[in-house]
């Protein structure tokens, strides 16, 4: 009874993970983001060696660090246009030196780096499900609620604010959900793999549908067939989870791809 | 009523415009003309609040012109608007985006928004279009689905940025003869174009731009030396510079 109470943890962890990405996924890729993700993930470890470190909170700790990053990244990226590409890579590689420095000062401290940066399901605790529930439902709401601010945005966030859309207000909550996606998934999806499973949903959905709104939908649902899939196969074969619902994810890419080959245009 | 005062601007030490002081009156129909460079975009991008003012001061209606402009919808043309071509918006989409700012944050749009919008575009001629992606529309056809997402909020105020720009020659004629009728209806037009032949048709106010002003006042006044000191000047700018 035990064991299935903790498969089912699992499970769900793995469908929550990839669903809550999922549904940031249209939207960032659609604003061509998506180095953003990869970035705050990395960001989130140099996060997590601070806390470590300071001896603080390892989930609050990177969640407050990640979110004023992404605030100061978007900042920075209005300012300074051209220069937003670079400075992101170099902030993503500094952070990065500065985890593993921060992490080999504590040595004798045992961290579990592997499953940091792979992610891995079955350490996610029951606590740690409910957040990624919170997490869905937020997303959900979010997107429910400012679907309108949230496209005009993705179209063009200078023209959206001269129609009198609070775009300024809505990318300022749009970025903190972002880091918060992150870094909670971290956990169950891991520092390296977490932007794949924001990036590869909604390429695949764009390939399928038109509507923006029916990308998200058909993200979703092509994240949760993917974890659950991919869950199976991982547990079947003794291969790592957040790998093997990537791959998965991939294979319905290179499907999709196919599938639009063929679609009327 | 817009009132500028003093306007001054220049990017990276580079003066682009240069002590502007232009007032236009309620109901007329303006035309900025002067080469390409002139700043005759960059002025209207800061009469609509997209650049920050540096010096000088704009008001509109009295009003300090980004106060007003958070209170008000303006219909705008942008000279070039930069978007993903496969981004999933029909043409219908981008109509609404003119009405967006009436609604509260996170309302969705009403039948009566809905209807709004594909007035608009018939008045383009482009209801048809009304479900196309824009990244299926021809230049001119998307030219006029934009021109409808200016109209749409039937603003006071209409700001143009080379509106003839990739239409047909029917196109251009019938488009302005509609700025007529709207300018007729009460609407203040203001239009840069690079038509001289069909803005002394249609235009009541003449100001002509290069970094400075060279005149702003009635059509029929502009003489052969104003047009030569505005678009002759720009002919020595360049002889300099190679
Ligand atoms: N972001 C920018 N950075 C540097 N220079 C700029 C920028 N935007 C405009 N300029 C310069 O300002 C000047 C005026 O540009 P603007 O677009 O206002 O000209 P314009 O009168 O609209 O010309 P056109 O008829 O070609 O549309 C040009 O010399 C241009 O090179
Ligand atoms: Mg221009």
């Amino acid at each position: 009874m035990q064991f299935y109470g903790f498969l089912l943890t699992a499970v769900l962890a793995a469908v929550l993970s990839s669903v809550s990405l999922a549904l940031f996924s249209p939207f960032v890729t659609l604003r061509r983001i998506s180095y953003l993700g990869e970035a705050l993930s990395h960001i989130a470890f140099a996060g997590i060696a601070f806390a470590l470190l300071l001896g603080w909170n390892l989930h609050w700790t990177t969640l407050v660090f990640v979110v004023l990053v992404s605030l100061a990244i978007s900042w920075l990226a209005k300012r300074h246009k051209l220069a937003e590409a670079n400075a992101i890579t170099i902030f993503l590689s500094v952070s990065m030196a500065l985890g593993i420095v921060l992490i080999s000062l504590r040595n004798g401290y045992n961290f579990d780096l592997a499953s940091y940066l792979f992610g891995n399901v079955l350490l996610v605790s029951q606590a740690e499900l409910w957040q990624l529930g919170g997490l869905v439902t937020l997303n959900l709401a979010f997107i429910a609620g400012l679907y309108k601010e949230l496209f005009y945005l993705s179209y063009n966030a200078e023209m959206a604010q001269f129609y009198r859309l609070p775009a300024n207000l809505v990318n300022r909550l749009f970025m903190i959900l972002l880091a918060a996606n992150i870094v909670i998934n971290l956990r169950a999806a891991g520092i390296i793999l977490v932007s794949a499973q924001l990036i590869l949903p909604a390429s695949t959905a764009f390939n399928l549908v038109r509507r923006l709104d029916h990308a998200v939908l058909c993200s979703a649902l092509l994240a949760i067939f993917a974890a659950v899939a991919g869950f199976a196969l991982s547990w079947w074969l003794d291969l790592p989870t957040g790998a093997s619902i990537v791959l998965l994810e991939f294979v319905l890419y290179l499907a999709s791809l196919s599938w639009r080959g063929l679609a009327p245009k | 009523m817009i009132r500028i005062r003093g306007l001054s601007f220049s990017i990276d030490g580079l003066t682009i415009l240069e002590d502007i002081d232009l007032e236009i009156a309620e109901g007329e129909f303006v035309a900025i003309i002067g080469p390409n460079g002139a700043g005759k975009s960059t002025l209207l991008k800061l009469v609509l609040g997209f650049l920050p003012l540096p010096s000088g001061s704009i008001e509109i209606d009295g009003v300090p012109h980004l106060d007003w402009l958070k209170q008000h919808p303006v219909g705008y043309l942008p000279q070039r608007e930069e978007f993903d071509r496969r981004f999933p918006a029909s043409a219908l989409d981008l109509v609404l985006m003119g009405l967006a700012g009436d609604l509260p944050l996170g309302a969705r749009f009403g039948e009566r928004h809905r209807q709004r919008a594909l007035q608009a575009l018939r008045t383009t001629r482009t209801e048809a279009l009304a479900k196309k992606p824009i990244g299926s529309l021809s230049g001119g056809e998307l030219q006029r689905v934009f021109l409808a997402r200016a109209l749409v909020s039937d603003s006071k105020y209409l700001i143009l940025d080379e509106p003839e720009a990739s239409l047909d020659m029917p196109g251009t004629q019938s488009f302005f003869a509609l700025l007529r009728e709207l300018n007729q209806a009460g609407k203040t037009v203001i239009t840069v174009s690079h038509d001289l032949q069909t803005l002394s048709e249609y235009c009541s106010f003449l100001v002509c731009l290069n970094r400075r002003l060279h005149c702003h006042t009635q059509t029929d006044l502009v003489n052969s030396e104003i047009m030569h000191k505005t678009f002759g000047e720009a002919v020595r700018i360049i002889e300099k510079d190679y």
